[in-house]
């Protein structure tokens, strides 16, 4: 856990870039100085790709993928598996709380592979 | 039947090559295929490289050919279940043809050959004819299937397996160059 008050600090330096990357963002409202709100972004599983494959966050925000494709996948950490959302039949969706940067992959397909930015202040 | 006749010739290639090289011609030189005999083509060449992973399963103990030969089985039936679902609702009866029959008796070649193999040799004969197969597959549903299916709907479905075909013929090649160092 990270102590409240360093999470907000870490926010105030974090308004500044933020402020600029929402004049492209679809949700700029949600930015204020005061307090960074997470927020959910959305990773597609179709034709056989994560997209987009790489997708930056800030900590604490969700990302949920979902599987549009007719068969089952799965998002991996990779090296060692340190996560997993196990079998995500078709149509089904997995999200978790991005703590830190990483790659993934899915298991069952292993060429498919994606990586999460955690951008730091 | 002249074409027939030509193609039990090629008896001795593997149902690939037969694929790849004979379903263009066979689809040029010959009536199209309708829908319901393009469904059974579908289903054929899903279930055949669902045999194969079913003798890999049963011979091969390395991990990462066990693990290709499960996604294969899953994936494949994925593919029938949809195919089955839609002709089902589409009220299309799969009707064997020359083609499909070609393909069940090819694939019958390719699991003896594979059945007559263990170890180290096994493995590299699996990979390799996945390789070719998935190959054959793809040139077969993007320059034959697509083109002459007639329904929307089945039309859509082939377009949306290729992208798994191909993320199949990725995977395969990748362990293929593990196994041919
Ligand atoms: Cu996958």
């Amino acid at each position: 856990m990270i102590p409240i008050r360093k999470f907000w600090g870490n926010s105030l330096i974090l308004a500044f870039p933020l402020f600029i990357l929402s004049s492209c963002s679809t949700s700029p409202e949600k930015i204020t100085p005061e307090k960074y709100v997470p927020k959910t972004l959305r990773v597609e599983i179709s034709q056989m790709k994560f997209q987009p494959a790489t997708i930056t966050v800030h900590q604490g925000d969700t990302v949920e993928w979902i599987n549009k494709d007719m068969v089952v996948h799965d998002v991996t950490q990779v090296p060692n598996s340190t996560w997993t959302s196990s079998s995500l039949a078709p149509g089904k969706s997995w999200k978790m709380v991005v703590a830190e940067s990483d790659d993934y992959y899915c298991s069952i397909h292993v060429v498919m592979v994606g990586k999460l930015i955690v951008q730091k202040p | 039947m002249k074409m027939l006749k030509t193609l039990t010739t090629w008896a001795a290639a593997s149902m690939a090559l037969i694929l790849t090289q004979t379903l263009p011609g066979f689809a040029q030189q010959t009536a199209k295929l309708g829908d319901d005999e393009i469904a059974s083509v579908a289903v054929v060449a899903n279930k055949n490289d669902i045999g194969f992973a079913r003798i890999a399963e049963k011979k091969s103990k390395n991990a990462d050919i066990l693990q290709f030969a499960k996604t294969m089985a899953s994936d494949h039936q994925s593919v029938i279940d949809q195919a089955v679902a839609l002709v089902t609702k589409l009220k299309v009866t799969p009707k064997d043809n020359a083609v499909s029959k070609k393909m069940t008796a090819d694939a019958k070649k390719t699991e003896k050959m594979l059945n007559s193999k263990s170890g180290a040799a096994f493995n590299k004969a699996y990979i390799d004819n996945e390789v070719v197969y998935h190959k054959a597959v793809i040139s077969a549903v993007e320059t034959v299937l697509i083109p002459q299916t007639r329904n929307a709907e089945l039309k859509s479905l082939l377009q949306a397996v290729v992208p798994t075909l191909k993320a199949h013929l990725e995977h395969a090649e990748m362990l293929q160059s593990k196994f041919t160092k």
